[in-house]
């Protein structure tokens, strides 16, 4: 079973005047204990998506079409109360920097007890605390660190401590929004290398938000790379970005450049021509192709006519007008 | 000994045997004192870009503070175009100041966000009273601006902090730094909170500026990918001591420190298994340094060889490596071989 399934979202925030759709009609299928990257510039729509998921959108923001499945009951639409229910149980969400969202005045295991006895109010209190203790454990927090304050543990720590807070309903579905991005190089990946032991050990999908590709690559199975509210690319890691024995074979040209922008020390010292210019304002409407601004491959047809998405190989689809390199 | 074309042999920067502690207090009349930068050397050459590397807390923006003289060294040598900033304080400072110039990590937090980018690039040129008339700096500014690719200047100018994007913003304050004419810039992790495609822009723009008017950077990041890209030399730093200096494809291409080791194995993005070798455990604490070797509590090198005694009781010295000759250097007592 699937244990997410986004079909056909689209978010739209409120402006003055005006709307901006910055998820268009976007569909997205985890499988149970598969992990899935979402990449893409700020601006691009991945955390609006991911925050859809567990309709945590801003109030300024409506789901205008779609629906959204977790662990096959229906979030949208559902009363707040009713999502209540899903959230932590059914799908936890690690937000960007919410290693400083811990409480800085209780002790870390209060906050994770907590966090416990508001899903589980029958358990009780001696054997929720079992539970915090070993939570911990499993995020790799030693027991005698269990009562220490938020302000003594490293950021790599206190990101920890959200995780192990956010499993600590079981849930089937992680969301994790940048969980790397503010740590350092060490830390990142002791985070990288607990996200996947934990989808070993647990049980765990994982839908990961990130810019950060070589993290993505590390811990995903798929990648979706999304541009200005849509999908662009799908397929696996191993086929788009590559792994030391499969040549990365990106068909979209924006991942392409996302791929280059990003320097890496496999490569020749030497700065690509990158990313020139920004993703085009979602406010208004776009004729053609999204892309076609910022394309070094750009033809006419691709200022005129919308891409098809296009199936490259079984699972792995760009939606571009030469993502089988002549126009289709 | 090798040398990178664009580097000349002038020094701009010669940092000498810099100590940096700050007083701390711990509970009531406890006082001690935190070795956040302990005993750093190092060169920067005229149109040479060093990297310095490391975790969080490993001092390396202390260095660059220190170099800036935005804090008082506890002790050691900054010298800069003939003088030491380190002694110099008041009016000497500013005026030997001038050719110093920092850019930061945060380009939403360094602008002001009521000034428009004109006030935020001419405050510099006010300050030192550089510029007998408004024309003048108004030139100045302009140019400053075009040299950041900020274009057109003019109406550049008159935009507030919010109407820039961030990688705008970062290429104001290169130009608030630039209207200097600097012969060093610090930055400070400057790309590390903007989107990647902003990185490049930001990255090559500096990258021009060295090529074109010659301008030295110290490189700080924590990011070795960035480094290799970037830099002509990295120092790698670990709890206030540079332990591998080089040039970046040496100390890339045949790490001689177990630390750099590490750094290098968490930055590889195709090591083909997924699950890393990480080091364990937080960089400790620089109130509490390890005795010896700094980097014995965590080294993989120091388990490997059984834990060998000198670890524990010798702090290595920053020494060559090879026949590179000075070139590369390396605080290890078991330091690889370059080959």
């Amino acid at each position: 079973m699937n244990v997410l399934n986004v079909h056909d979202l689209s978010v739209e925030y409120a402006m003055n005047p005006g709307v901006l759709r910055a998820v268009d009609h976007v569909s997205l299928v985890v499988e149970s204990g598969e992990a899935v990257g979402i990449v893409g510039e700020s601006g691009c729509g991945k955390t609006s998506l991911g925050l859809a998921i567990p309709l945590l959108l801003p109030a300024n923001a409506t789901i205008a079409s779609g629906s959204i499945e977790v662990s096959g009951e229906q979030v949208v639409g559902r009363s707040e109360v009713e999502v209540n229910l899903l959230r932590w149980t059914k799908v936890a969400f690690i937000f960007q920097g919410a290693m400083n969202a811990l409480n800085p005045l209780h002790r870390v295991d209060a906050q994770i007890l907590e966090a416990i006895s508001a899903h589980e109010p029958d358990v009780p209190k001696a054997v929720a605390y079992a539970k915090v203790v070993e939570l911990l454990n499993l995020v790799g927090i030693a027991t005698k660190r269990a009562r220490s304050y938020p302000h003594e543990f490293s950021g790599g720590m206190r990101q920890r401590v959200m995780i192990a807070m956010a499993l600590a309903c079981r849930p089937a579905l992680l969301i994790a929004d940048e969980p790397t991005t503010a740590l350092d190089v060490i830390s990142q990946a002791q985070i990288l290398n607990l996200l996947l032991e934990l989808r070993r050990t647990q049980d765990l999908s994982l839908v990961m938000i990130s810019h950060d590709l070589a993290a993505i690559k590390r811990v995903c199975d798929r990648i979706v790379v999304m541009y200005a509210g849509i999908v662009v690319e799908t397929g696996t890691t191993d086929e788009v970005l590559g792994r030391s024995s499969v040549v990365a074979s990106p068909a979209h040209p924006y991942t392409r450049a996302l791929i280059q922008a990003h320097p890496s020390l496999r490569r020749e010292r030497s700065l690509s021509e990158g990313l020139a210019g920004h993703p085009p304002d979602l406010s208004v409407a776009i004729q053609g192709c999204r892309f076609a601004d910022r394309c070094p491959d750009a033809q006419s047809l691709c200022r005129e006519v919308e891409p098809p998405t296009i199936t490259v190989s079984p699972g792995h689809s760009a939606t571009c007008h030469f993502a089988l390199g002549e126009a289709s | 000994m090798k040398k990178d074309v664009t580097a000349d042999a002038t020094v701009v920067l010669d940092v000498v045997n810099l100590v940096v502690h700050f007083p701390v207090r711990r509970g009531w009349r406890r006082r001690t004192v935190v070795r956040a930068v302990d005993d750093v050397s190092f060169q920067i050459h005229r149109g040479e870009i060093v990297a310095l590397v490391g975790e969080s807390g490993c001092g390396k923006s202390t260095i660059a503070m220190a170099v800036m003289r935005l804090l008082v060294p506890t002790s050691g040598n900054i010298v800069s175009g003939g003088q030491d900033l380190a002694l110099l304080r008041g009016r000497k400072l500013r005026a030997a100041r001038r050719r110093l110039q920092m850019i930061f990590q945060d380009p939403f937090g360094s602008l002001d966000s009521r000034q428009r980018v004109y006030d935020a690039v001419a405050e510099p040129l006010i300050i030192h009273r550089i510029g007998s008339s408004k024309s003048e700096r108004d030139e100045m500014v302009i140019n400053a601006l075009d040299l950041a690719h900020l274009r057109p200047p003019e109406r550049l100018a008159e935009m507030f902090p919010h109407e820039l994007s961030g990688g705008q913003r970062q290429r104001v304050a290169i130009a608030a730094a630039m209207v200097m004419q600097p012969d060093l810039v610090v930055a400070d992790e400057p790309v590390s909170m903007l989107d990647v495609s902003a990185r490049v822009g930001i990255l090559r723009l500096m990258m021009d500026l060295r090529d074109r008017l010659g301008i030295s950077y110290l490189f700080i990041t924590h990011d070795l990918a960035t480094a290799w890209v970037v830099a002509d030399r990295i120092a790698v730093v670990y709890l206030g001591r540079i332990v591998e200096i080089g040039a970046v494809t040496t100390v890339v291409g045949a790490p001689s420190h177990p630390y750099t080791r590490a750094l290098l194995d968490v930055t590889d993005d195709d090591s083909g298994e997924q699950s890393l070798r990480v080091l364990k455990g937080e960089t400790p604490s620089a109130l509490q340094i390890p005795s010896g070797c700094r980097f014995h509590p965590r080294c993989p090198r120091y388990l490997e060889l059984g834990g060998p005694d000198v670890c524990r009781t010798m702090d290595p010295s920053l020494d060559a490596v090879g026949e590179g000759g000075d070139d590369h250097r390396c605080a290890c007592h078991f330091a690889k071989v370059s080959t």
